[in-house]
């Protein structure tokens, strides 16, 4: 996977390649926009993330030179301004997504590969999801564990079945609650922690293997091997 | 249209100002009228006295020069008759036998001696003998038997005697009458055309500001670059307009420069955290758990900055009436239950309870970010500041065109000390872990959607907080029309 980062501080430049890297693209990087089109034309990149604030242009004016010369890939804004930009919503609703600074490396990549399933073919719509002896009927709505049918709420079964797409890969609290809950808030206390601890009990609770690992300070993963 | 143009004419300013205007006009036409009037009924009276004094002086010369013989009375008394018929201001089909005017002749004993007139002339007589008569000054005198009374002139005939000559002020009285008549319906159409004009030009004018005060009522609730209407012309209403939109170029500059600030402000300091976050997170990775420990605090500590630095922002903007809203309508029902989903486990952990009690869907426009956001800190707070074994009730009610929103839990409530300003700056409580904006968020966030927020002490000590939002505008007359009352 190529990828183009075009963003002009080079603290965040630095960390993102790496961690970019480490998560198997292949990074460019630009530190302005004329870099970046120059870049752009030269290369076909799979995806691309842009910082809003580029020191000779307007990252939005980027995007739209780069779609004009015939660049369609997919486009991971970043952006350090508050509340969204409106015509970054509009942007959005072309295929295209946003974040805003700081943020998570796992939600960073969490929308890197989103964005680029977007853009893949679409296979057939998966009805069940298997890691390791965890199986989940996505039509039942029915979860079971070495054959053991695990007794979940409607919320607890979204929600495993959150963590079960993103197996192996870590998820943040705000990347949950904005998933699952639809909400995207930042509570300072443990609401997601207590709702996890309730779903560990019961996918974990027979002395098995643990699936549902925390990543303190990062998120949870369930674990795939 | 709003329900500020349907309000009825009489609450208007244009009916007050009518209404005052109509009273001087009123005042100052009824001095003029009846300065008028003065001089009208005091100028027929003149005219009627002249008539009088010179009849009378012509009756006198005849009684004078007619042979005092047999003839004597046919022949004064056939002038006197013929005075009679040129009596001015005379109502011109008097068909009745003329009593309007009488003639007397007295001898010098002051006894009868020719009587012209109605009746035999005896209670004219008596009534004339009551007063002293000068000549060329007609007197005013009551006659018994008669409701009018008389003006009455008198010349002195030679050889003794006096001739009377007596006309009843009816016609006078009628002739005044009717011009009072005319007067009073003229005053009466002045008066009611005088306030239809000022009525219908005030309320054209005032239209105009009805229209600039609706105007100006939606900017700021959607957004500031909207501007009242002007009209043409260079008038006060004109200049309102004008001076109006001159302030809110003003007021949109300032909130786009506070925009400006909070933004640079925010770009400024996010651009190191993103930073050093992603530089913490990579190493992180490479570490083992035992080693990760302070770097994951570090990047705890961090989000809890990122946190305070969003709450702080908005805080400020809301403050200034600069939070920038995405509206959309959201029914706080469903809201309120999804969000008391995800806060349940906690709360039941900590030994909590919490309940909702709600009739049903109740909408409103509003960012919903900001109002899951709202929600959350309140929760937040009785998650963090309750008391094991409490509950939480959230009631959910309509109350004419606001949805309320109470929060009622039977803790220990708040600490007097930090209630009186609990909205308006940030503020902990003794044993408090937040960074004290909770509240004040709170407050931000109904203040941008036009509500109204308290907060107090419950009679058992729970703490209790009132959150009134303005419907979604469609739902409330909708909901109204089906349950009228």
């Amino acid at each position: 996977m190529r990828l183009l980062v075009v963003e002009d501080e080079h603290d965040i430049q630095s960390f993102l390649q790496q961690a970019l890297s480490e998560a198997g693209y292949a990074v460019h990087l630009a530190r302005d926009g004329k870099t970046a089109e120059g870049l752009a034309k030269g290369n076909a990149y799979d995806i691309l993330i842009v910082d809003l604030g580029l020191p000779d242009q307007d990252g939005i004016n980027l995007i739209t030179r780069l779609r004009q010369i015939g660049v369609h890939a997919p486009v991971l804004i970043l952006s350090a301004r508050r509340s969204v930009d409106d015509r970054v919503r509009g942007l959005e609703q072309g295929g295209d997504d946003y974040l805003t600074k700081p943020f998570a490396l796992a939600e960073l990549l969490a929308r890197l590969r989103n964005l680029l399933k977007r853009n893949a073919p679409q296979g057939s719509e998966l009805t069940k999801l298997r890691v390791q002896d965890l199986e989940l009927d996505l039509l039942r709505r029915e979860a079971t564990r070495s054959g053991q049918t695990l007794q979940l709420t409607p919320q607890e079964f979204v929600l495993l079945e959150y963590l079960c797409r993103n197996a192996g890969r870590v998820v943040t609290r705000s990347m949950i609650l904005d998933k699952v809950w639809g909400m995207r808030i930042q509570p300072d206390t443990n609401v997601v922690d207590v709702h996890i601890y309730r779903l560990r009990g019961k996918v974990d609770g027979n002395g098995q293997w643990p699936l549902i690992r925390t990543l303190r300070g990062v998120g949870y993963v369930l674990q795939d091997r | 249209m709003s329900s500020r143009t349907d309000k009825p004419a009489v609450h208007s300013a244009a009916w007050r100002i009518s209404l005052w205007a109509t009273l001087a006009f009123t005042c100052g036409t009824i001095v003029v009228f009846i300065f008028l009037d003065r001089f009208v009924a005091s100028d027929i009276q003149r005219r009627s006295d002249a008539w009088l004094s010179g009849e009378v002086g012509v009756l006198g010369d005849v009684a004078e020069r007619t042979p005092n013989d047999a003839l004597y009375n046919r022949v004064v008394g056939e002038v006197a008759e013929l005075a009679s018929r040129e009596v001015p201001n005379r109502a011109v089909s008097q068909e009745t036998p003329n009593d309007s005017v009488f003639f007397i002749q007295t001898g010098s004993n002051g006894a009868l001696k020719l009587w012209v007139g109605d009746g035999d002339g005896q209670a004219h007589l008596q009534a004339i003998q009551a007063h002293t008569f000068d000549v060329g000054k007609p007197l005013s005198i009551r006659v018994r038997g008669y409701a009018i009374p008389f003006r009455v002139a008198t010349d002195t005939v030679n050889g003794g005697g006096r001739v009377y000559l007596g006309l009843s002020e009816r016609d006078q009285r009628r002739v005044v009458f009717n011009l009072r008549m005319r007067f009073f319906v003229l005053w009466l159409s002045l008066v009611l055309l005088g306030f239809a004009i000022v009525f219908f030009t005030s309320r054209r004018t005032l239209s105009h500001v009805r229209n600039i005060t609706e105007a100006a009522s939606h900017i700021g609730e959607s957004d500031l670059k909207m501007r009242v209407p002007t009209t043409r012309g260079n008038d006060e209403i004109a200049q309102l307009a004008l001076t109006l939109n001159r302030m809110l170029d003003r007021i949109e500059n300032s909130v786009h420069q506070l925009h400006t600030i909070t933004d640079s402000l925010a770009h400024d300091l996010r651009s190191p955290l993103t930073a050093i976050r992603g530089k913490l997170e990579t190493s992180l990775a490479q570490r083992d758990a035992d080693q990760a420990e302070p770097i994951v605090s570090a990047i705890e500590e961090l989000d809890r900055l990122t946190d305070f630095l969003n709450k702080s922002l908005d805080v400020a903007e809301a403050k200034a009436d600069a939070l920038r809203l995405h509206r959309s309508t959201i029914d706080l029902n469903e809201l309120l239950r999804a969000m008391i989903d995800l806060y349940e486990p906690s709360m039941n952990d900590k030994g909590i309870h919490i309940r909702l009690q709600s009739a049903g869907p109740i909408h409103i426009v509003g960012d919903e970010g900001l109002i899951h956001r709202m929600v959350a800190n309140l929760f937040d707070n009785e998650l963090k500041h309750l008391p094991p074994d409490c509950s939480v009730c959230v009631s959910l009610q309509q109350a004419g065109d606001f949805a309320r929103l109470i929060l009622l839990d039977n803790g220990t409530g708040f600490d007097p000390e930090v209630r009186a300003q609990l909205f308006t700056k940030p503020v902990k409580g003794r044993h408090s872990s937040g960074h004290g904006l909770g509240l004040a968020f709170v407050d931000a966030v109904v203040r941008a959607h036009a509500g109204a927020i308290t907060a107090e002490n419950n009679e058992d000590g729970g703490a209790k907080v009132v959150l009134t939002l303005p419907l979604a505008s469609g739902h409330s007359a909708r909901t109204q029309t089906a349950h009228p009352g």
